[in-house]
Formats: structure tokens, C-alpha cells, sequence
């Protein structure tokens, strides 16, 4: 009841942290960015969307 | 004219209007505390947006991005992530701080410790941790400004001299207008800056190489292994990262001017939307990332204290002294701004959680935001005298203060989620907490490139879990 509102906004912290390992290389290139800068920076403008999906449903009455 | 004072003359002009700026947006100056430290309790969304991105983001976000990028390649991007995280922890932290704060009259964090676990000593002992952690941060911002006086004054002018002058400026701008005041400048240092980081981490690359995708086909060509990390334990190695990056996203809201800070905001919501979106202005640090790695091909082979200098040089270099002066004057407010919070918020913690602790307020209004002007200046003037005297070693601890910082976090976890966790326990983890981080300085510890910090954090954490299960409940508390 609680512990699902963690859930969501948990994926790009994951995809931040733990998930780095596997984004670990320059192939392929995103707008010419190297991979694991692109993968960052795009989970960076990600999150946005993640905390607002959490703040809508948490608007719900 | 000269170059120097074309480029100072800009810096001038901006920081002055800067200030103008902000005296002349304010309403009324600050008569008590809550206005002075808090502005009251009143900032909206927007404002609150500004003021959040022109404290977080210091001169050595942007010179120290660009540095690590330039020096140390991939482990940079942590920079970029541990702001992001930091926003999803505080969207779930910060309303609950807040309402807390709004209900008990909290104007600092020591004041949670104060109030909450029943004791003034631990309110003193959180407050002096807070404040004597802030100084090498303060400290760090006066080099950065005698980095960019340097460098803009084309070597002709006394930089310590200038960095000192600015710092004593906006000291006496925050004594007088307190955390409204600060947050209008922010608007402005906000605007400066996303200019300046456009110019550099896009003009740059486009002028030298085409594109940036051009500048990173070069880069891969000459310095690919720069662009990944080489494995998992080494010094800046995967482990490094991802504790480094759930330890600094934890407490990325622990310092005294973001506890103000979120204090400030009018409500929890204008919280929960400010953290929904600073991390697009947080993603123009990817632009920082750019303009040290154009530093790293146009300028190779910079050592030491250079490397946070290099897009700066390249600037001094090849570009007109306005285009120099425009992007001094913004690492200027990058470093005055941030540090006019800081200056508020630690001098408000030693007004009211170290002196208030001995000496009471008898008439509360006048005298306790007299008080806080007075430690303001006191902080200041500690901060000059130990810059000048220790700079050196001082810029190391830096790395004491973000890890003092975040052996606070359990407390504040503890007061607002767990009721049962008494206060001794939270003051046992967080000295051992600090302990380990003070231990780690002098010696390497074996941990395979984990941050000390969070292993610290995690024993902190354990330690209060332990205390708290072989202590008694707290009766008094429902």
C-alpha cells in the first residue's frame, strides 16, 4: 500500500546506479554522444516525467 | 582599452547589477528570523525553482565538471546523476521535513534535532557539525573567485584581493536582505549562467571541431578509454560510482542553505514540483562534460589546479575579452551566490543551535535576527581567516563536508519516519559515521574503490538500528 509509490520513481535511480555496468561503452553513439554519457543524461530528462506520473497518481483522491 | 578591463569591467557590471537587481525586486528587508533565514515561509514554485538551481549549482559544479571531465573522463558523469537522484530522494524527504518545520516553528535543521529528541545538546552538537563542515565549501568558492579574477583580469590585478572584496560585497548583501534577497539574485545568476554553459559546452565544440559529435569522433580516436569506466574496483571505478552516486544523491539536500531552502517554500507541493523539474536544468551539466573535453583536445597536457581552469584558458585564448568577461562574471555569481546562502543558513544555525543553546533570546524578534546578522558576519570573517591561512589542505576536506553532511541523514529519517529511534542512538551513528569519514582521510581503506563515506553511512545507519533495539521505547512520545 505504501511501499508501491517507491517503485516508480526507483527505475531511473536503478537505471543511474546499479544499471550502469551494462551501459558501460561507447557503442552506440547517440547524437554522436558516447553511450554511457547518453544513457545517463538520458535518464537524467527521464526522470521528470517519472516524478510526475508519482505526483499525478498521488493526486487521486 | 585592455583587455583586463573590458573583461573586469563586465564582471563588474554584472555582479553590481546582479545585487541592484535583487534590492530592488525586494518588497521590504527582513525584521525577523522567519523573513531573514526562511523568507517567511512564502516562495512559490517558480521562485523556489530559481532559488534551489542558483544555490546547488556552484562555481565547481561547472569548473569541477568541466575539470573532471577534462582529467578524469567518465567518472565525471556522476555529477550528472547523483543531482537527479537527489531530486527523487528529496521529492519523497522534503515535503515531510517541511511540514514538520512548518508546524513546529523549525527555522534550521539543528532545530529538528533540538526539538524532536528532546535535547538541546544534540540541537549544538548537529548545529557545529553543519557549520564547521561549511567552511571548506565557503572556502572553495573564494578560490574559484580568485581563479576567475585571474584569469579575467588577464593577470594584471591582485586576485585574492578582488576575491576577498566580492566576498565582503555579497556578506553584507545577505546580512541585509537575508533569503528573499538571495533568491532574487539567483534569478539572475540562473539566467547568466545557462548563457555562459550554452556558450561553452556548444559554441566551443562547434567553433573547433564542427560539431560535438565531430569533437567526440576525435576524442574516441585519441582518448576512447577516457569514455567508459575500466572496471569495478579501481580508485574511480564502477563501485566508486555507484556508491558515490547513492551517497551524494542521499544527502544532496543536507546542507544547511538547502534545509533553509526547502523551509522557504510555501507549501509541500511547490516541493514535490520543484523536484519534478530541476533535473532539466541539471541535464546542462552534460554541457559542462562537452566544453572540458573540447579543453582536453584544444589545450592537452594541463596538470594540478589547471585541469578545473581549462575551458577557461581556451576562452582567455582565442576569444574576445567581452565573451571572457561574460563567462567570468557568471562563474562570479556561481560562486557569490551559493556562497550567500551558505553564509545565511550557517550563520542562522550558530545564532539559534550554538549560542542560542547557552544564551536564551530574551526578547525574542529584535534580538535573535540581530543575532543572526552578527553570525553571518562571524562566519564570513572565520572563512576569510582560514582561507588565508590553510587554503592549501582545506580544499581536501571538502570532501569531509559532503560526508558530514550526509551523516545527518539518519536523524532527519529517524525524527520524521521512525518515532521510536531515540536520540542517543541517532548521536552514536553519527559520530561513528563521522569517525569513519575522519579515518578514511588518513588512511586507504580496503574497500575496493567504495566511498568511504557510504560505508560510513551504512555503519551509521546499523549503529542506530542496534542502539535503538536494546534501548527502551520512548514512553513520552505518541
Amino acid at each position: 500500500m505504501y511501499s508501491w509509490r517507491f517503485a516508480l520513481p526507483g527505475i531511473p535511480v536503478a537505471m543511474l546506479t546499479v544499471a550502469i555496468p551494462l551501459a558501460n561503452r561507447i557503442e552506440p553513439r547517440v547524437f554522436g554522444i558516447p553511450f554511457l554519457a547518453a544513457w545517463i543524461a538520458g535518464w537524467v530528462l527521464l526522470t521528470p516525467l517519472f516524478l510526475f506520473a508519482l505526483y499525478r497518481v498521488e493526486k487521486r483522491p | 582599452m585592455s583587455a583586463s578591463s573590458i573583461a573586469l569591467g563586465i564582471v563588474a557590471s554584472i555582479v553590481a547589477g546582479t545585487i541592484a537587481f535583487a534590492l530592488a525586486s525586494l518588497r521590504r528587508l527582513p525584521s525577523d528570523p522567519a523573513q531573514l533565514v526562511v523568507g517567511g515561509r512564502s516562495l512559490g514554485t517558480i521562485f523556489l525553482w530559481f532559488l534551489l538551481a542558483g544555490e546547488v549549482y556552484t562555481s565547481f559544479t561547472f569548473l569541477g565538471a568541466a575539470g573532471w571531465a577534462y582529467g578524469q573522463g567518465a567518472p565525471a558523469f556522476y555529477i550528472l546523476a547523483y543531482g537527479t537522484c537527489g531530486y527523487i530522494f528529496g521529492y519523497f524527504l522534503l515535503p515531510a521535513l517541511w511540514r514538520r518545520a512548518k508546524e513546529r516553528g523549525y527555522l534550521t535543521g539543528p532545530d529538528l534535532f533540538a526539538d524532536h529528541f528532546h535535547s538541546r545538546s544534540l540541537g549544538l552538537i548537529t548545529g557545529l557539525i553543519q557549520t564547521v563542515s561549511v567552511i571548506p565549501y565557503i572556502t572553495l568558492q573564494l578560490t574559484a573567485l580568485t581563479i576567475l579574477f585571474s584569469i579575467s583580469g588577464y593577470g594584471s590585478i591582485n586576485a585574492t584581493l578582488a576575491a576577498t572584496g566580492a566576498f565582503f560585497l555579497i556578506t553584507l548583501f545577505v546580512f541585509k536582505v537575508g533569503l528573499r534577497g538571495a533568491a532574487w539574485a539567483s534569478v539572475v545568476k540562473d539566467i547568466v549562467v545557462l548563457g555562459a554553459i550554452l556558450f561553452a559546452g556548444i559554441a566551443l565544440p562547434v567553433q573547433f571541431f564542427g560539431s560535438p559529435a565531430a569533437m567526440f569522433d576525435r576524442l574516441i580516436a585519441i582518448h576512447a578509454p577516457l569514455l567508459t569506466f575500466k572496471d569495478w574496483t579501481s580508485t574511480h571505478g564502477l563501485l566508486w560510482y555507484i556508491s558515490t552516486v547513492l551517497l551524494t544523491g542521499s544527502s544532496f539536500f543536507m546542507g544547511p542553505h538547502s534545509i533553509a531552502a526547502t523551509f522557504s517554500a510555501n507549501s509541500e507541493n511547490t516541493l514535490r514540483r520543484n523536484a519534478i523539474f530541476l533535473p532539466f536544468y541539471q541535464v546542462l551539466l552534460l554541457l559542462a562534460f562537452f566544453a572540458g573535453f573540447a579543453a582536453l583536445l584544444i589545450v592537452p597536457g594541463l596538470s594540478g589546479t589547471a585541469i578545473d581552469q581549462s575551458f577557461l584558458l581556451v576562452v582567455q585564448h582565442d576569444y574576445p575579452a567581452w565573451v571572457m568577461g561574460f563567462i567570468a562574471a557568471a562563474g562570479v555569481l556561481c560562486a557569490l551566490v551559493p556562497a550567500s546562502a551558505l553564509l545565511l543558513a550557517s550563520g542562522s544555525v550558530i545564532a539559534r543551535n550554538v549560542v542560542g543553546t547557552f544564551i536564551p533570546y530574551s526578547s525574542p524578534r529584535f534580538n535573535e535576527t540581530l543575532a543572526i546578522r552578527l553570525s553571518i558576519l562571524a562566519m564570513a570573517l572565520l572563512s576569510l581567516v582560514m582561507w588565508w591561512t590553510v587554503k592549501a589542505t582545506l580544499v581536501t576536506y571538502l570532501l569531509l563536508t559532503y560526508n558530514a553532511w550526509a551523516q545527518l541523514l539518519p536523524g532527519y529519517l529517524c525524527a520524521l519516519r521512525f518515532p521510536r529511534v531515540p536520540g542517543h542512538a541517532v548521536l552514536v551513528g553519527m559520530i561513528v559515521g563521522i569517525g569513519i569519514s575522519l579515518l578514511s582521510m588518513s588512511y586507504t581503506l580496503p574497500i575496493a574503490g567504495i566511498n568511504p563515506g557510504f560505508v560510513a553511512l551504512i555503519v551509521n545507519i546499523a549503529s542506530i538500528a542496534l542502539i535503538t533495539l536494546i534501548s527502551k521505547p520512548r514512553a513520552e512520545l505518541a
